[in-house]
């Protein structure tokens, strides 16, 4: 147990700190798709340079790309990192003479030794006069095929589609651009489950809290498209279904980025052209990233609060392994409610706290999962715990009975327990990520006894009734969970 | 099978970005293909200083400009008979007959030394080619090349000119074919087949050619006439000989290159050599790239001399990129260099030293360009200099200047932003319209005119896409997705707008309704009709939009007029046969738009719009029978303004049943 953490998460427990958007110093425009790098996560932005986060939460300046420009990619092509951006004209008033580069780097830790761009390589241009600016580059390497194929382009004319040697990330010869969509800029590709997508931002950046931009999404079952959203409209005729708009004291999200954690753990990144929580400046947004339908959605950040835990797998509740504490109520209305339904109808309590904590046990309870009745020793409180960190979007959670401070808390032994403090150690902190299918995984921060971080073992109904820690499995309703407040 | 375009614009070498060694080109079903080795960077654990060659790719082409790669025909690994990492599957040929594709290649045998000579068979050019078990019985050597002759029998040539007939299944040396014992040292060996070369120059003979033509048959072949290899060739009236020397097709080559070996082909009425040469490889002969030139025999039947060029053959056409550096000529002094010395595949460029200086630049097509063309070339100087473009050569007609200012311009003085920002020493495009149009193919004349040097890379001569048409007096039908395409619309009234976040519903109603010329509710707009607005004096032009979207961008472009912070008002006048009732106006707009049917309004778009279709509709509205008019006004700030506007029923399908006059 980790005392110093203890006392600090005592002390610290009811100040709040900023844990609505990334936090440390998330200042960023046009965020390319989150890489990680020997353990560090990285993302570039507009005008160079990026961002560095150690756990996927906190993230400072430092990343080094050189050539300026707008919006660049960066992804990992076997053991090589492969970044592509756009150079603007910089003509006056802004040309539209754009260029697309590519350069290829063994780490993007620019403290490594291996750290060196190779020469940047140009795969396509405009000239400054034709329905295209070449700028703004999405990568995707196709799974199906292993081709690596690029998006760019902006509000000025079409954007296009070209295809480049995975090997080299040049243009593959002859290869001629194509008219994917108009009316979007800062695009991105990806593929899933057979289909490709096609992700635009919508709207008018670069104007604060009145920056207007959403980000939309059309699929097509080949890469060159045509990209129809949901009401059969082409991104060629300016079609789009909504991923994600403003909200949350954000607004403006653009420059869609998919990252997988996992089988059916996604997130997206964005960033949103202003935070109302941090000078409205514009900050790097990351989102459970969730499919509908085969539609990609953008979840919302979990911010903790008082629940019912309800197992997917059964629809029951986690509880304290406590006794069941009837409610004194007088039963009215006679038997099959045929009494006098003249006598007016009036609320009655519900169970509290005080009415039933002195039968629980003082130390540690067990945990199990019983039908719902909304008792208290079913309602959950998860708070975040600034001082602990977090991982790829979010920080960690305490979870703890309501009222109380009897928390969460892996066992060693791969079961778990509520210990009647929260103390801040690992094992009662908790991450916790929104699936795709819109329920959640419930992971401890570390199990007793094992070194690191736990990425391995999650909150799992091996019964109906049972819960223990067991190796996720997206494919299976015994891992996850969600959270119902009511 | 893999199969990758590739374009490589009609120069030598004639594929980038992979060693195509040894080139034997075939004509099958109208098409080139083209037989290299294929010279690869030795492995780890190889001889480092040596060929090295573990399998083949078949190309083709229908123009010798665009090659596409079939991917891998046979390797090293899956024949049988071979040595799976002797990395020797050196020049191969490839014939039909009989229905089949019969592929010839040489390699190391597993068992014993030398080479065998194998045969792989398949039912298309491109394979997929099975590979015999066994190599050719009776065979030692390299580089075989079959001749079909006239006499109806097929011959097998290889090594340093040996030549056998082989039996009817081509994978067999004739029973009928001579013998030889020949010493080699205190060996003697009997060899089947004739040597052709014998009292010929013929030192380090190999890579035997054979062909017919006009009655003669030609043994070709590659042999050190001093240090290095030349292209030679004998003539005779029999396939297996006696030969006679000729003379020389191709020189040594001047960088030192020690091989050379060829293919010689007559497609589409024309012969060609191909050949080749170390270009992507400088420093190290033993990778090398095919190229191609025309041939020309002299009329006695022998071959005229054959010269590398960069330019090789094929037309460019003018509207892609073509790399200048591979010239047809250059004046003294022209410099070419490698753009990346660690990946030569990415091309050179050409450096014009001096005031003067130019390259010619042959077969370009022009078909296709018009006054509106323009010219984008890639180019890099150290100082402020230019560049011309002309036809033919240093008299012909101005094409195109190119102004390389590279040096900043305006300063920062007192964190003024620079008007332009240095290109000095850099890479960057240089874009100009064109002021003489050349028709069909021609030749490029291109010099530095400048008082400094100027370095190209590339230059393009791009044709902007058609936006508009005048209309014809002919009434016009919506689209098939129901798109009124013809439009009577004014030239761009000024509205300076620095950004669309103006454009708010009171602001568009404001200026929407306010008057900038007379009858503007009212006027029906002929094709060139004018009006004043404040100081401007404006036409109106009926025009069909080539695009579903009408492009008021392109359109106020096109007119050289103002594009940003204007108001466009467009007219259509729409003849319907019979009343059409309940229908909406469905609009997108860049950006904000206002429109009136009949003189009512039906439908605004506000704020910082962008052209959706469908974007928004009109309540339900009734065209009536005979003429309605449909005026719309759009507002543009800093966008590439254009919209598009169709009827939709109420089943949200398009309604066509209408002219548009």
């Amino acid at each position: 147990m980790n005392k110093i953490t203890s006392t600090l998460a005592l002390l610290g427990i009811s100040l709040t700190t900023n844990l609505f958007a990334q936090v440390g110093q998330p200042f960023i425009h046009d965020p390319s798709t989150i890489v990680e790098c020997d353990g560090k996560y990285y993302t570039f932005g507009t005008g160079g340079g990026g961002l560095i986060s150690e756990d996927g939460w906190t993230w400072k300046g430092g990343a080094e790309r050189p050539g300026g420009g707008a919006a660049p990619d960066a992804m990992k092509i076997g053991d090589r990192y492969l970044v592509i951006y756009g150079a603007t004209g910089g003509g006056l008033g802004g040309g539209h003479n754009g260029r697309i580069l590519t350069m290829w780097n063994k780490t993007l830790d620019p403290k490594s030794p291996d750290f060196k761009y190779t020469q940047a390589i140009e795969v396509a241009a405009s000239d400054g006069l034709e329905d295209n600016d070449a700028i703004d580059p999405g990568l995707l390497l196709d799974p199906t095929t292993g081709r690596l194929w690029v998006c760019y382009g902006t509000y000025f004319g079409t954007i296009r589609l070209i295809e480049l040697d995975p090997a080299t990330a040049e243009r593959v010869k002859g290869n001629k651009e194509l008219d994917i969509a108009i009316d979007c800029e800062a695009t991105d590709l990806i593929y899933r489950n057979g289909w490709y997508y096609l992700l635009g931002t919508h709207g008018t950046c670069c104007d604060g809290v009145n920056s207007t931009y959403n980000i939309v999404v059309g699929r097509s079952r080949t890469v060159q498209g045509p990209y129809i959203d949901n009401v059969g409209r082409d991104m060629y005729h300016g079609g789009g279904r909504m991923v994600i708009a403003a909200g949350d004291s954000v607004t403006g999200p653009g420059h869609f980025g998919r990252y997988v954690i996992d089988e059916g753990i996604e997130i997206m990144s964005c960033h949103y052209e202003a935070d109302y929580r941090q000078s409205g400046r514009s900050v790097l947004g990351i989102r459970p990233l969730l499919w509908k339908n085969d539609w990609p959605v953008a979840g919302d950040r979990f911010k903790g609060g008082t629940f019912e835990i309800e197992s997917e797998r059964r629809g029951y509740a986690l509880e304290l392994a406590v006794d069941f504490a009837r409610q004194n109520v007088q039963r009215v209305g006679g038997f099959f409610g045929r009494g006098n339904n003249d006598t007016p109808v009036k609320p009655i309590a519900t169970q509290k706290l005080a009415d039933v904590i002195d039968t629980w046990p003082k130390g540690d309870i067990p945990v199990r999962i019983g039908d719902y009745m909304f008792r208290p020793h079913q309602r959950w409180t998860i708070t975040p715990v600034a001082e602990a960190g977090g991982y790829l979007g979010g920080p960690y959670f305490k979870i703890v009975i309501e009222g109380t401070n009897r928390a969460l808390a892996a066992t060693a032994d791969l079961e778990l327990t509520t210990a009647a403090e929260f103390s801040g150690a690992d094992e009662q902190l908790w991450r916790i990520e929104q699936a795709t299918d819109g329920t959640f995984r419930i992971m401890p921060k570390a199990i007793p006894g094992q070194e690191g971080l736990n990425t391995k073992y999650v909150l799992y109904s091996i019964a109906d009734s049972t819960p223990t820690l067991a190796e996720w499995d997206f494919n299976t309703d015994n891992s996850k969970w969600n959270f119902r407040a009511h | 099978m893999l199969s990758v375009p590739l374009t490589t614009a009609a120069q030598n070498p004639i594929i980038s970005g992979q060693f195509t060694a040894d080139p034997t080109a075939r004509v099958f079903n109208n098409k080139v293909y083209l037989y290299p080795s294929h010279d690869i960077l030795p492995p780890e654990g190889t001889r480092q200083d040596w060929f090295s060659m573990e399998d083949y790719h078949v190309f083709s082409s229908e123009d010798l400009v665009n090659w596409q790669d079939h991917g891998v025909i046979v390797t090293q690994n899956k024949v049988p008979w071979v040595r799976p990492n002797s990395y020797s599957m050196w020049a191969p040929d490839c014939v039909y007959r009989n229905g089949k594709y019969y592929f010839y290649f040489p390699s190391a045998p597993a068992k014993g030394g030398g080479f065998g000579v194998g045969v792989a068979i398949a039912d298309n050019p491109e394979g997929p080619f099975i590979p015999e078990p066994e190599p050719i019985k009776g065979i030692n050597g390299i580089d075989p090349c079959v001749l079909q002759a006239s006499d109806g029998n097929a011959y097998i040539f290889w090594g340093a000119g040996r030549c056998a007939k082989l039996k009817e299944n081509m994978k067999e040396l004739a029973d009928d074919n001579p013998k030889e014992i020949v010493k080699w040292g205190n060996r003697e060996m009997e060899m089947v087949g004739v040597n052709c070369l014998k009292g010929l120059p013929n030192r380090q003979a190999e890579g035997p050619f054979a062909f017919e033509y006009n009655g003669n048959y030609y043994l070709t072949y590659p042999y050190v006439r001093e240090n290095t290899e030349v292209l030679a060739y004998a003539m005779s009236k029999n396939p297996m000989g006696p030969y006679e020397y000729k003379g020389i097709i191709m020189a040594e080559h001047a960088n030192g290159c020690w091989t050379n070996h060829h293919s010689i082909v007559n497609y589409k009425g024309q012969w060609y050599l191909f050949y080749h040469h170390n270009a992507y490889s400088p420093k190290d002969d033993k990778r090398r790239s095919a190229q191609i030139e025309k041939l020309y025999f002299n009329e006695d039947g022998t071959i005229q001399e054959v010269k590398p060029t960069l330019r090789g053959v094929g037309i460019n056409q003018a509207n892609s990129r073509i790399d200048v550096d591979r010239y047809s000529s250059a004046s003294e002094g022209v410099e070419l260099a490698y753009l990346d010395t660690a990946n030569t595949f990415r091309g050179w460029e050409v450096k014009l030293p001096k005031k003067g200086s130019y390259i010619t630049y042959n077969d370009v097509d022009f078909t296709g360009a018009n006054a509106r063309t323009y010219v984008t070339a890639n180019v890099k100087a150290d100082k402020n200099t230019s560049i011309v473009i002309r036809e033919n050569n240093k008299n012909g007609k101005v094409i195109a200047r190119l102004n390389l200012k590279v040096e900043p311009e305006g300063g920062n003085n007192g964190g003024m932003m620079m008007r332009r920002r240095s290109y000095v020493g850099q890479w960057h495009a240089v874009t100009t319209t064109i002021s003489h149009v050349p028709k069909g193919v021609t030749n490029l004349y291109i010099a530095c005119e400048g008082e400094h040097p100027a370095s190209i890379d590339w230059m393009q001569f791009k044709t902007p896409p058609t936006y508009f048409t005048s209309a014809t007096a002919a009434p016009a039908k919506p689209d098939a997705g129901g798109f009124i395409r013809r439009w009577t619309i004014l030239e761009p009234i000024d509205k300076p707008n620095r950004s669309n976040t103006v454009f708010t519903d009171s602001y568009l109603r404001e200026h929407f309704n306010m008057e900038y010329f007379p009858n503007q509710f009212t006027i029906v707009p002929e094709d060139g009709q004018r009006v004043k607005v404040g100081k401007q004096r404006l036409t109106w032009h009926k025009l069909d939009s080539e695009r579903f979207n009408v492009k008021l961008f392109r359109f106020a472009d096109g007119l050289q007029k103002q594009i940003y912070g204007v108001l466009f008002w467009n007219v259509t006048v729409i003849n319907c046969p019979e009343e059409i009732k309940d229908v909406r106006l469905a609009v997108g707009s860049n950006s904000a738009s206002m429109w009136w049917l009949n003189g009512e309004e039906v439908l605004l778009l506000s704020g910082d719009r962008r052209m959706v279709k469908d974007d928004a509709v009109s309540p339900r509205i009734t065209l009536k029978k005979g003429i309605n008019i449909l005026r719309g006004a759009v507002i543009n700030g800093p966008g590439m303004s254009d919209f598009c506007v169709r009827f939709i029923n109420e089943n949200e399908k398009p309604v066509t049943e209408f002219e548009i006059k």
